[in-house]
């Protein structure tokens, strides 16, 4: 007979005793335990990205099981969902894709399968920011399973973020015809809706812009050939395929536009006619004779010579003007006329206008620019040789 | 009329195996007979022809059914007629469902149909129970809305019949059920160039609905929004300041100068009589005021020409830029108005409106007077031709 306090007979005593004498072999080691429990399936956080069978023969043994050729076409594609939604859970989109994808191509005849297989990847898509994908895949959900819900959704909420707002709508109604109550799908609709309106007010208003823009472009160009002024036609003339005055006005004015940008005087500074129908120039000064320029940003037209120059040379006079001589009663205005290399003369109590009005006038770069020296000076002498003088 | 005895002859042309011809002209007679009103009254003593029609509406023959539904738009249009017409319900019931069937070819004709039978109260009731139950109105308004539902009809007076059908308190809750989708698939209808009985009907649904003012901040909430839809009808192409348009309803902003208003004055009056409803709540009103509608409601008061039109125009107006009322009289709809003041309002209302009458009849007046003006010069210039010729 067995002595009383041992009754046992599993041999589970022994066993337990031999804890306290052997030392457990094959435990994880003290100074890497941490990296060999990663390595153990059960407790991995994620999953390595590549899985070769001698670092991790059982994870490689468990893909085996996944991804089992032997298997009916349903069962791997199931699986090969549940793979893409453990990536998705970790936010692995592309992993995810890959996965669903595979599952796709199983072509297993389970449509519910097929339709969350491609809802899921159409979320990894939407997730990934690629909206043309995830609507694609959304609409081949909906054609399988023209109710699906999430199917649904997920192709509003790409129509929206492609800004496709009207097509959003049409999803959403869609939606709504088999799920009247659903909130989601009202949310997205009213988004949508309010998208769509907002762009087209936007739309109205650039039209309306564009309108105005156009009206008072073409009211400038007006104004300036109304005047008689003459604006310099660059080398280089754009043609375009459409005719019209229309076109034609604002190829100059375009041109206008793009020579004053090209001009030396990077402030963007244009003609503009102002609320009295009064045109104000940026004009040039050039003094050849110290390679210097002004740039008056507003001349008025009727505004004359003499009192821009006794603003600017009356009180000072400008720094390069090492021998002291440009003192407004001693200068000379001309403007050049290249073609006929002829140098024109413009008394300073002229008006502007009425120089810009002369035949042989031409505005280049959008800026009128005039010639300015010291009468008598060595330099005038040498510099008008050789160049026709005539007054206005 | 048609004495006992021949009414008896009619009846027996009028059953699926009579002859083609003799039903086709039979039909076709019936079909007149329904043009007047004599016609219809007789008509309505005669339940079985009525059945009979019912019946042959799914004759073979497209004309046969083309006169019958025809002749049943024509009774169903004369109220006297809608209590023999619903004797027998089932009846409606299948041609309801017809219109389900997309490739129907009379569906427009049903529409009519029922849109004059839900036209009075005591039908509508009756008309609103089966339509919920068989068709379902949720189906009626998404057919309503779809684009291509059927190729062979358009559905537009299906707008009247939601209109009709409003009538009702029930039929307004399932409008403007918050749970789901409705009333606003309607909005942009409010501007549906193609066709005035659509136009119309969806107005009057509209109006309908915001008589139940504790729906009025729904209404006009960010979700809903049913103000736009109500205004744009109503604005024009005229230029507003960058600033006003600013403070409009995004819908509202940056209109293009051909844009067009409402021709009907009607459904203009009808939305002007909406946009009023909505602001019998010191919510509403604030609403509308935060929107800066009143630009447009000027221009708009300067374009209006009817008399009847710019009366209702006026009142909104006034509502918009007077102060509000003082408190316990913040909603307009549910004010205690004491009986002289009633009297009173009575009295002033009555005036108003001889008044317009006076007004339309001066107008008139001169209208003719300046036809005859014209006719006159005409015929005189005439003489003179005839007198050179001679």
């Amino acid at each position: 007979m067995a002595a009383p306090q041992d009754d046992s007979d599993d041999g589970m005593d022994e066993f337990m005793e031999k804890f306290k004498t052997t030392t457990y072999k094959n435990a994880f080691s003290k100074d890497n335990w941490e990296e060999e429990f990663d390595k153990i399936p059960m407790f991995m956080k994620k999953a390595p990205e590549e899985i070769d069978s001698q670092s991790y023969p059982e994870l490689a043994c468990l893909q085996a099981m996944i991804h089992d050729e032997d298997a009916p076409p349903e069962e791997q594609a199931a699986n090969l969902k549940d793979e893409g939604n453990e990536f998705f859970k970790e936010k692995n989109y592309k992993k995810a894709i890959l996965s669903y994808t595979a599952g796709l191509n199983k072509k297993c005849g389970d449509q519910n399968i097929n339709t969350v297989l491609l809802t899921n990847r159409a979320a990894a898509h939407f997730h990934l920011g690629n909206m043309r994908s995830a609507l694609n895949d959304a609409a081949a959900a909906k054609k399988i399973k023209p109710d699906h819900l999430k199917a649904l959704i997920r192709g509003a909420q790409s129509c929206i973020e492609l800004r496709s707002f009207a097509e959003g709508v049409q999803w959403c109604d869609e939606g709504l015809k088999v799920h009247p109550t659903d909130k989601k799908l009202q949310e997205l609709r009213a988004t949508a809706d309010k998208h769509k309106r907002a762009a087209e007010r936007d739309a109205r208003k650039a039209k309306i812009r564009e309108k105005k823009l156009h009206g008072e472009k073409e009211a400038l160009l007006a104004a300036i050939t109304d005047r008689g002024i003459k604006l310099f036609q660059t080398s280089k003339p754009r043609h375009r395929e459409s005719d019209g005055e229309e076109e034609s006005s604002s190829a100059a004015l375009s041109q206008l536009s793009l020579d004053c940008l090209s001009s030396q005087e990077a402030t963007g500074a244009r003609v503009f006619l102002d609320e009295q129908h009064i045109l104000h120039w940026p004009v040039l000064f050039l003094y050849p004779e110290h390679q210097q320029t002004d740039f008056i940003s507003a001349f008025c037209e009727n505004d004359c010579f003499i009192n821009h120059l006794a603003l600017m040379f009356g009180e000072e006079l400008p720094p390069w003007d090492a021998d002291r001589k440009y003192h407004p009663q001693n200068l000379q205005l001309y403007f050049e006329d290249e073609v006929k290399d002829t140098l024109y003369q413009v008394k300073p109590e002229t008006l502007l206008l009425k120089v810009l009005q002369h035949k042989r006038f031409f505005v280049k770069a959008g800026s009128p620019s005039f010639i300015v020296v010291v009468k008598g000076s060595p330099f005038w002498e040498q510099f008008s040789t050789g160049k026709k003088i005539r007054g206005l | 009329m048609l004495s006992d005895f021949e009414a008896a002859e009619l009846l027996s042309f009028l059953t699926p195996e009579a002859r083609p011809d003799v039903k086709g002209h039979t039909t076709s007679y019936i079909l007149g007979l329904s043009g007047n009103r004599d016609g219809c009254r007789f008509l309505r003593t005669k339940p079985d022809i009525i059945t009979a029609l019912f019946a042959l509406t799914s004759d073979p023959s497209i004309a046969i059914a083309k006169d019958c539904y025809f002749t049943l738009i024509n009774l169903s249009a004369d109220e006297t007629l809608h209590q023999v017409l619903l004797t027998d319900i089932k009846v409606l019931q299948v041609m309801m469902k017809k219109v389900l069937d997309p490739e129907f070819v009379f569906s427009d004709q049903i529409c009519s149909i029922l849109s004059n039978l839900t036209r009075h109260l005591k039908t509508c009731k009756i008309m609103f129970k089966v339509l919920q139950e068989d068709v379902g109105v949720a189906k009626l308004v998404e057919i309503f809305c779809a684009e291509s539902f059927n190729k062979k009809a358009k559905f537009h007076h299906l707008g009247p019949l939601l209109s009709n059908l409003t009538q009702l308190p029930e039929a307004r809750s399932f409008m403007m059920d918050k749970d789901r989708c409705v009333i606003q698939r309607l909005f942009s209808y409010t501007q549906y160039q193609a066709s005035v009985v659509r136009r119309g009907g969806v107005v009057g649904t509209l109006r309908n609905c915001c008589f139940d003012h504790a729906h009025h901040e729904w209404l006009l909430s960010d979700d809903v929004d049913i103000l736009p839809f109500l205004m744009l009808p109503l604005a024009g192409p005229e230029e507003l300041t960058e600033k006003e348009n600013e403070g409009l309803p995004v819908d509202l902003q940056y209109l293009p100068e051909d844009k067009k208003r409402e021709e009907d004055p009607d459904i203009r009056k009808m939305l002007l009589e909406t946009l009023l409803l909505l602001t019998a709540t010191k919510a509403g009103r604030e609403i509308l005021e935060k929107k800066s509608v009143y630009p447009i409601m000027r221009e708009f008061h300067k374009w209006e020409t009817d008399v009847h039109v710019t009366a209702a125009c006026e009142k909104l107006v006034e509502v918009l830029i007077g102060d509000e009322p003082e408190p316990g009289m913040e909603n307009l709809l549910e004010v205690d108005i004491p009986e002289e003041v009633e009297e009173k309002l009575t009295k002033a209302d009555a005036r108003e409106q001889e008044e317009l009458e006076k007004e339309q009849e001066r107008m008139k007046q001169e209208e003719e007077e300046e036809k005859k003006k014209r006719s006159d010069t005409e015929g005189s210039e005439k003489e003179q031709e005839a007198g050179l010729i001679r």
